[in-house]
């Protein structure tokens, strides 16, 4: 048995560069075996490339790495996994058209007398490790059509399979709703009860603070400091995040809200598809000028498609009735719905909102062109005025104007996608889990921003997989559940035990 | 250790050229440099003027066409049909001429400007028919472009040649597979080399405008970035992809009409065969990204401009038919422009050429190919001498790659 307390992990003057950075600068940290090391920063301190290292994703340029004492050199994650290390990334990485057991022993088939696939035995462990989890998932589903959620217990199962000592976890709740990461949390202490040694990267700090024993903080490729839970607060830690200490943003003060801008009354989509995902029945809500609603339920409850039916983006019929500013209205394409002041930020930036082939201004100007024309053709120089003025109030942070999008952090990404919109001065905005996989302090300020459009007369629909998220800035709040509305509570009457009771209501 | 991994780097990345437009440039310098010396003949000094325009009139008639291709692949889909558009676009316009003016084609006479006229409208009109197939069956059927478009790349070419035997079974007294085009104006563009090339300028210029200055341009682009982000940002994707196609068959419908021009006759069964994958290819070594999104005119009019130099310039060497050669050398010329492209990035990464098993095997392919190229160009002899010497430089490659990886591993256990 392991004794508690010995060092699983020594990385030791770790030093990473990447063309035009240096992603990792002399970075020494000592994992105690069967602790949950918690390593925090912002997005671009360095985290992602150090489990990296260790997972043999990456070669360090310089530095020594330990595990369990002995000296060793990953050059592959298959190396790093027979020595016992295994990562979940953040990106799932599984094949979706594979089944659940395929995924699970990718690369390590179990295999008969005569070389052919043995498909019991890979579905018999794989039935075994769910179990482990508590996953009511079937070895032999294709993966694509689990829910995120599940995936992640997919990769988690296929880390187990390993018999890794150590697992690394890559923001594995950003993509989780609540009773999703509670599961994962159960199962991060079961993990931990059988020796396993686990990193956790996460930017939530309640998450951080309930489930490590110590925390590391890294910053802009250093290690800034290694420290038990007990002997720090969050805005500590967020203060060694960020290199300044962070306030926690306040509720803002009840506004004077102002007319009904849009309407759903009845809202109703019969999902082709088989799964039950997709699905609305009898959708009924309505948002004031001035007024942040926030959607809350768990994933696959229908806030993405809430929004993407009144946006004109979804590929379903619907039927109901929707009217913005007191007319009914039916987008059929999202451009409809542009013109008419009603426009979303979707949920997914990488895969849904940025172009990455295009710059920082060019990502901006996308929907408002024809202003940025001169003699018929486009003008550079009016496009770039243009957009001077929304990357101003947004306050985005740009090497340049022509900087390539992706060189941005994700919050400032995020507020491309925001600034796009803008230009095309909507009156409703749709805001679909606009924080994800965002860092602490973008995240603050994407805040200011959302109650400085609303201060505008701007009405703001915002989902959200984080409840604070939504308690902190949603005026009222209706809650989801399997395509229905099962909630509605005013802020003042709001909270995260009332939302969970309704989001789980069968 | 660090000197190591960034010395050469560094140094390398400064001079190399980071603009792919500008190694395209020096590289068809060197190609024309390196044949005017080699050549035997020494066509470049003796003749420049014959050997320019031939050049010119190739890569103008392949530059149309790529133009098409670049906008079809910068907007994220491809089109493998161009090359049979060149056929049914001739068989188009000659099946035209030779029902308005049945007794002039058959004797070789002069049809009339008005009867051309029509006759090449009626052309392009089919491109845009084709283009317009495309769209529907990819957005519409949703089949994937690749599969549309070999599914006309197979169907248009025969169709070009039913429609030229069943047209010339009624308007002659023989069925034929080919028509022959002797109308004066054909005549004229076939003798001089400025209309084809006058024509691919100005459509590169107008293309350059269209993909630099327009918001169309910007919105093929986008779509071609990432399609969904386009819908969700209010592009008409649809409209747009439409247009794309469309651009991609009227350009090489456009082309098909220099292509019977050039030849004095509609061919259906092997005009333009295969050449689809040269405009492809030169919208690739011109730095057109086949993920979508990455591309520019400049750098397809270099890259179809840098195929042809490169296929004149064997012909010009070796003295046998180009055509023998053209595949091959259209080949080699992708793989290794899109390798140096890649050049710097592989560099840095300390990737391996012949890694694992797999390079084993590689290393008697390649000796293979080497030695019966040079063989079949220069006699058995210097060939047998050629593939030796691959294999052994080759072997030798292999030996240092493995060794200095382990070295690199060694250092990084110290450092």
């Amino acid at each position: 048995m392991n004794k508690l307390g010995e060092i699983a992990v020594a990385m030791k003057g770790i030093t990473k560069q990447f063309p035009g950075v240096v992603a990792l600068d002399c970075v020494t940290l000592q994992v105690r075996r069967g602790e949950v090391h918690a390593i925090c920063g912002e997005n671009g301190a360095g985290k992602s490339t150090l489990m990296k290292i260790l997972s043999g994703v990456h070669q360090p340029d310089a530095g020594e790495l330990e595990i369990a004492g002995q000296s060793v050199q990953f050059h592959s994650t298959r190396d790093a996994e027979n020595a016992g290390v295994a990562i979940i990334h953040q990106e799932l990485e599984l094949v979706e058209e594979l089944t659940v057991a395929a995924n699970v022993f990718l690369g390590r088939e179990p295999r008969t007398r005569f070389g052919l696939l043995n498909d019991a035995i890979a579905r018999r462990k794989t039935e075994e490790l769910l179990g482990l989890l508590e996953a009511s998932i079937s070895p032999g589903e294709m993966t694509g059509g689990l829910r995120v959620g599940d995936q992640q217990l997919v990769e988690i199962a296929k880390a187990l399979s390993l018999h890794a000592s150590i697992i690394v976890m890559d923001e594995p709740t950003s993509a989780l709703t609540d009773a999703e990461a509670e599961r994962l949390e159960r199962t991060i202490s079961t993990l931990r009860q059988q020796g396993c040694t686990i990193l956790y990267i996460s930017h939530k700090m309640d998450e951080v603070f309930r489930l490590a024993d110590r925390i590391t903080i890294l910053r802009d490729g250093c290690h800034v400091c290694t420290i038990d839970k007990e002997g720090t607060t969050t805005s500590e830690v967020t203060g060694w995040m960020v290199g300044r200490e962070i306030t926690e943003h306040r509720f803002r003060s009840q506004q004077a809200i102002g007319t009904c801008l849009l309407e759903v009354e009845n809202l109703c989509v019969a999902s082709q598809d088989s799964r039950q995902s997709g699905q609305l029945h009898n959708v009924s809500f309505r948002v004031h000028a001035g007024e942040v609603l926030g959607i809350a339920g768990l994933m696959g409850a229908g806030r993405t498609e809430v929004l993407e039916t009144i946006f004109g983006a979804s590929p379903n019929q619907w039927q109901g009735r929707i009217s913005l500013g007191g007319e009914p209205v039916s987008f059929t394409h999202p451009s409809d719905a542009c013109k008419a002041g009603l426009v979303m930020v979707p949920e997914d930036r990488k895969r849904l909102g940025i172009f990455a082939n295009l710059n920082v201004t060019e990502n901006i100007s996308i929907c408002s062109l024809f202003h940025a024309m001169r003699n018929g053709l486009l003008s550079k120089q009016i496009e770039e005025d243009i957009v001077a003025e929304p990357i101003h109030q947004v306050g985005i942070k740009a090497p340049s104007l022509t900087a390539n999008i992706s060189e941005l952090s994700g919050g400032n990404q995020q507020k491309c996608i925001i600034s796009r919109w803008l230009l095309t001065k909507p009156r409703v905005l749709l805001l679909d889990d606009p924080t994800r996989g965002i860092d602490v302090g973008a995240k603050a300020e994407l805040y200011e921003l959302i109650e400085t459009l609303c201060q505008n007369g701007l009405a703001v629909i915002l989902t959200s997989s984080e409840l604070p998220e939504l308690l902190t800035l949603a005026d009222r709040i209706i809650v989801m559940a399997e395509g229905r509305v099962t909630a509605e509570f005013p802020r003042d009457e709001a909270d995260e035990k009332k939302i969970m009771a309704a989001a789980t209501l069968a | 250790m660090k000197l190591w991994s960034s010395f050469p780097l560094h140094a390398v990345r400064k001079w190399w050229p980071s603009n792919n437009e500008w190694s395209l440039l020096v590289a068809i310098v060197l190609a024309i440099v390196f044949t005017a010396i080699v050549d035997t003949n020494h066509t470049y000094f003796f003749r420049p003027m014959e050997s320019l325009r031939d050049i010119a009139r190739n890569s103008a008639m392949l530059g149309i066409f790529s133009l098409g291709a670049a906008v079809v692949i910068i907007a994220g889909g491809i089109d493998l049909s161009s090359g049979s558009m060149i056929a049914l676009s001739g068989t188009v316009c000659s099946v035209t001429m030779l029902s308005l003016a049945p007794t002039e084609m058959m004797a070789f006479k002069p049809v009339g400007s008005a009867v051309v006229l029509i006759a090449v409208l009626a052309s392009l009109l089919t491109g845009f028919f084709v283009g317009t197939l495309h769209t529907w069956l990819i957005t519409v059927v949703r089949l994937p472009p690749f599969i549309a478009t070999l599914a006309t790349l197979v169907g248009l070419r025969s169709f070009a040649r039913a429609v030229c035997e069943s047209s010339t079974a009624v308007l002659t007294p023989t069925k034929s597979a080919l028509i022959n085009v002797a109308d004066p104006a054909f005549k004229v563009v076939r003798e001089n080399v400025w209309f084809s090339v006058g024509t691919f300028l100005v459509l590169a210029f107008l293309t350059w405008l269209m993909l630099s200055r327009t918001v169309l341009g910007r919105h093929l682009k986008a779509l071609g970035g990432n399609e969904q982000a386009a819908r969700l940002a209010g592009i008409h994707t649809e409209n747009v992809k439409w247009f794309a196609y469309c651009f991609g068959a009227m350009t090489a419908a456009l082309a098909g009409l220099f292509y019977i021009a050039n030849e004095s006759v509609a061919a259906p069964v092997n005009q333009g065969r295969g050449h689809e994958l040269n405009a492809i290819a030169a919208a690739v070594v011109g730095g057109c990204s086949l993920s979508g999104g990455v591309g520019t005119v400049q750098g397809t009019v270099l890259g179809a401009f840098f195929l042809r130099v490169v296929i004149d310039a064997v012909s010009k060497i070796i003295k046998t038919g180009a055509d023998v050669y053209e595949g091959l050398i259209v080949g080699v010329v992708v793989v290794l422009a899109v390798t140096f492209a890649q050049g710097v990035n592989g560099l840095r990464q300390d990737r391996r050429f012949l890694p694992g098993a797999l390079g084993l095997c590689t290393i008697p392919v390649l000796a293979l190919l080497a030695g019966s190229l040079a063989s079949m160009t220069t006699g058995a002899a210097s060939g047998l001498a050629t593939g030796f010497t691959a294999f052994i430089a080759l072997v030798a490659l292999r030996i240092w790659e493995s060794r200095s990886h382990g070295k690199r591993v060694q250092v990084s256990i110290s450092g």
